[in-house]
């Protein structure tokens, strides 16, 4: 099967990017250097085309009804204009997808998926319409979604005649006129930095990634997105979250209501032990990586590395990693194990960068 | 993109370079490799006194988002491993020919040198990729 391209896809090659296969599209990896693309996001700002991911309204009496029975947030009590970002989960509590849910308004929702999980989400999602007064749409063909991150983003946006709102805080969204057409702009990302996606056709976005290139904005591609999000310690489906695990087992109890009335996984996840934690990891030498083993200091294998990366910013090898809770070392010494030696990781119980979001 | 390679090297298709000198060896990755590893922030090297035979792995080389092992080019022994590159990984991205080098090896099979390829040759498996 041939990949799909997304609407930049032209821009990209343009620009030299390395591209590689991403669920299906062929995505820009890098365009510059990781490096200078991470710090360019952390100081100042950058886009990325992340067209590929999924793009589901909801719409009708019962949308706000339906997507509060679906995750584990709470979304039936978020106020209008906010976004809540939830696992969707199985009735046995495993994680489907990772998602972010806009209340555009009490009867309209945007659901934004993984790109690689855009099938899977849709199928699940459908199969439990029911009775539920509301309709699904499949629009991420339509879209285009383009990350502006970085403290100088809400600055640029309004510089291009962007009338956001005056009240628009982290994790809002707002629908604007702009240029003849009705785009979506939300106070989002996965960066840890403030900054805005922006949903609309394909020909505006082509424009706005030339206007933003055209006022010193830095292109950046999933390699350093990937380093930004590990910094922030923000999970990523297929590594921290996946098919067999809940979202109690990967640092993510927070976004699991049980106090809510009733949703999918409800019932499990209330009596549910979990088998894994996840931890945060360091080394003063060495990078962790994908796949290495988590070690106690007697050496046995306690866990593994999800997510593993050097950091930009700390400029130390940086891990998230899920350890079996029963195993976990009270006294919080865990090891690395890379190419057969063992490197002992400092933990971290907060992240390792804090992101300028407000 | 244009690639510098240096006319004087000897070089492999797995991106290494090396400069011999008399029975001695010096050893690194090619303007190439690094260009396409990107941002190197890790280098791990051989202690002095092991013995490596041709294509072992001898290290490794980390860019943020990837691991590549090293492979020697030819069999020998470390004489010296560069430690001012372990501590200063990035030199491979700036001079991959002068400070990046990697290690010394002394050559224990001479007719291995046939095996690598000249300036041209790399040259010309580089535009084939």
């Amino acid at each position: 099967m041939s990949l799909q391209k997304t609407s930049l896809h032209e821009a990209h090659l343009s620009l030299n990017a390395k591209m590689a296969p991403f669920a299906g599209f062929d995505m820009p990896l890098q365009y510059s250097s990781v490096k200078e693309e991470v710090i360019a996001v952390r100081e100042n700002a950058g886009v990325f085309d992340v067209s590929h991911m999924g793009e589901f309204f909801v719409t009708g009496p019962e949308a706000i009804k339906f997507v509060d029975f679906l995750i584990t947030n709470d979304f039936q009590n978020a106020e209008l204009k906010k976004a809540v970002y939830s696992p969707l989960c199985r009735e046995d509590g495993t994680v489907i997808d990772d998602l972010i849910a806009y209340k555009l308004s009490t009867e309209k929702v945007l659901i934004c998926v993984n790109a690689s999980n855009i099938k899977k989400d849709w199928d699940w999602i459908n199969s439990k319409l029911g009775k539920f007064n509301c309709t699904l749409t499949n629009m991420s063909d339509d879209y285009s979604l383009l990350a502006l991150q970085g403290p100088r983003s809400e600055a640029l946006l309004k510089e291009l005649k962007f009338n956001l709102p005056v009240d628009f805080p982290y994790y809002s969204i707002a629908e604007l006129p702009h240029s003849g057409e009705s785009i979506i702009v939300a106070r989002t990302g996965y960066t840890g930095e403030d900054g805005f996606e922006i949903f609309s056709g394909h020909g505006f976005a082509k424009k706005l990634w030339s206007d933003l290139l055209s006022k010193d904005v830095k292109p950046c591609g999933l390699a350093s997105r990937d380093v930004l999000r590990v910094e922030v310690c923000y999970p990523l489906y297929g590594h921290e979250i996946n098919d067999n695990v809940t979202p109690l087992d990967s640092g993510l109890a927070w976004t699991v209501k049980l106090s809510k009335e009733n949703f999918i996984g409800k019932t499990v996840l209330n009596e549910n032990k979990p088998k894994y934690q996840l931890v945060k990891l360091s080394l003063e030498r060495g990078i962790p990586r994908e796949g290495y083993d988590v070690l106690n200091e007697n050496g046995d294998k306690i866990g593994s590395v999800t997510s593993g990366t050097m950091s930009v910013v700390t400029g130390k090898g940086v891990a998230l990693a899920l350890v079996e809770k029963d195993k976990a070392p009270k006294d919080k010494k865990y090891f690395i194990n890379i190419r057969n030696t063992k490197y002992e990781a400092l933990y971290h119980a907060k992240a390792f960068v804090n992101g300028g979001h407000k | 993109m244009a690639h510098n390679i240096p006319a004087d090297l000897k070089y492999t298709k797995d991106h290494e370079w090396a400069k011999i000198e008399g029975d001695v060896a010096i050893i690194g990755i090619t303007d190439f490799a690094q260009s396409a590893l990107g941002d190197i922030v890790f280098v791990e090297l051989p202690e002095v006194g092991k013995t490596l035979s041709h294509h072992q792995t001898f290290g490794v080389v980390e860019s943020i988002k990837s691991v590549s092992d090293l492979y020697s080019p030819l069999s020998g022994t470390v004489l010296e491993s560069n430690n001012d590159l372990v501590n200063a990984p990035e030199l491979c991205n700036v001079e991959p020919y002068g400070n990046a080098w990697m290690i010394k090896v002394k050559l224990n099979n001479q007719s291995e040198l046939n095996s690598l390829l000249s300036a041209s040759d790399y040259q010309n498996f580089l535009s084939s990729l």
